[in-house]
């Protein structure tokens, strides 16, 4: 067997296979592939992966965010409108009970105010009677006194003063 | 004027008896060359990926994901693992296509040797996947489908199909070096008839001038244009067979049928 090295020793045919290159072009490949692959497809993918999900995930979570602002919401509204009417209610309660206490109040007062005037008539009353009986007795000793000094002679005290008296009852009686 | 067509320089030759062996050529190197590119270009991506990316991350990441879109699209969703591969595969063979037009080194795609390894490993990945979802009898018996007589016609289309990638992606990035080669050498032609009348001296100095801007708008087409075309194509290909190789698991299949049904009544 002879060996032999030569250089710039002319051209290969132009269609033809050789058989050497074809490992060398396996070589490359593998290589190329196995490096490409950790350098540039896989941090790549997963980046856009990475990426791809956390904007998903961003998307997922205003998502959430958004529906539970609308349940506190609707609850608040609901409390609001809950609180509306238990406020409406007090008042008219408060209106309802307000007239009924006025209407006692009114009551009492015209019920005092009866019974300031009986007993102020009742007083009038009486003081009316005792002023007249004061009259009446007055009125009679000045008749007596008057129809003594009138009729001096023959009228004895006794006799004419129960007639003087019940002329004065009469008189009493019909004023 | 002579214009020849060859393949890629033989750098470094080995011979071992009549046996003949290049061991480094314009291909490797053009490998070489790619593989460096694209390894630089990952790590000064995965340098920095941030939550907030930079311009390089914007870009990989847009990349990325129409990769991972067109994986699943093609393969399904239970085939994403094979994106990576996908990615770079094609990452590769468009590099490799475009590295030509440096003028110095080669498309390692107008090598017959690069696109029929990477059609073997689109083949042996298919061969696999069916040998392990089928078992190995299950595998062969594929062949038989759907009547014996098929045999021979199944056996010539498995070993056709890595052929027809390997040669689809060769013959087209390779085609469109020899076309340009080939205008190269007609607009040299055109310089010379159209400045002959020039005196020697100066016409032995003068510029090709022809040669300057129309080979630039044919390079977008042949080189840009065909090469991003040929690496989709090829690994649309891979996709395609790979993922037909590898179909839905049977629990999955289930729920994706219920899925239809549940649009369909929803529209």
């Amino acid at each position: 067997m002879e060996f032999a090295v030569k250089f710039l020793d002319g051209f290969e045919s132009f269609v033809g296979v050789n058989f050497w290159t074809m490992i060398f072009a396996w070589c490359n490949l593998l290589i190329l592939y196995l490096l490409m692959k950790k350098f540039l497809f896989k941090p790549i993918k997963n980046m856009i992966d990475s990426r791809q999900k956390e904007v998903d995930d961003m998307y997922s979570s205003a998502e959430d965010a958004e529906r539970r602002a609308h349940e506190l919401e609707a609850e608040y509204e609901e409390k609001i409108s809950a609180a509306k009417e238990e406020s409406e209610e007090i008042v008219r309660t408060a209106q309802r009970r307000a007239v009924l206490r006025e209407e006692e109040i009114i009551r009492e007062a015209e019920a005092t105010a009866e019974r300031i005037k009986e007993r102020a008539e009742e007083e009038i009353e009486l003081e009316r009677r005792r002023a007249v009986n004061e009259i009446k007795d007055e009125v009679s000793s000045m008749a007596i006194s008057i129809a003594e000094a009138v009729i001096e002679r023959d009228i004895s005290e006794g006799e004419h003063k129960d007639l003087i008296d019940s002329f004065i009852d009469k008189m009493g009686d019909e004023e | 004027m002579d214009l020849s067509v060859t393949g890629p320089k033989e750098y470094i030759t080995l011979y071992i008896g009549d046996f003949e062996l290049p061991l480094v050529t314009q291909t490797t190197i053009t490998l070489i060359v790619a593989t460096v590119i694209l390894i630089a270009l990952s790590l000064a991506v995965s340098k920095r990926v941030a939550k907030r990316p930079g311009g390089l991350q914007v870009l990989a990441e847009k990349l990325v994901t129409m990769l991972y879109n067109m994986v699943e699209e093609t393969m399904g969703k239970h085939n994403l693992k094979f994106a990576p591969y996908i990615g770079t595969l094609f990452a590769s063979s468009f590099l490799c296509s475009l590295l030509g037009m440096t003028g110095v080194l080669r498309s390692a795609t107008a090598d017959l040797s690069v696109t029929l390894a990477w059609a073997i490993v689109t083949s042996v990945m298919v061969w696999y996947h069916s040998i392990k979802a089928n078992g190995f009898l299950g595998w062969l018996k594929g062949f038989t489908e759907p009547i014996v007589v098929m045999t021979p016609m199944n056996i010539v289309s498995e070993i056709a199909q890595p052929l027809s990638m390997a040669f689809r992606h060769f013959g087209n990035v390779a085609g469109g070096s020899v076309l340009t080669a080939l205008i190269y050498g007609a607009l040299a032609a055109l310089n010379n008839v159209v400045f002959r009348w020039l005196p020697e001296a100066i016409f032995d100095i003068f510029p090709p001038i022809f040669q300057a801007g129309i080979p630039a708008i044919l390079s977008l087409y042949f080189d840009l244009f065909s090469g991003f075309v040929q690496a989709f194509v090829f690994c649309l290909l891979t996709m395609v067979y790979v993922g037909s190789a590898c179909p839905p698991p049977a629990d999955e299949a289930v729920p994706e049928s219920e899925e239809i049904s549940a649009e369909v009544s929803a529209d």
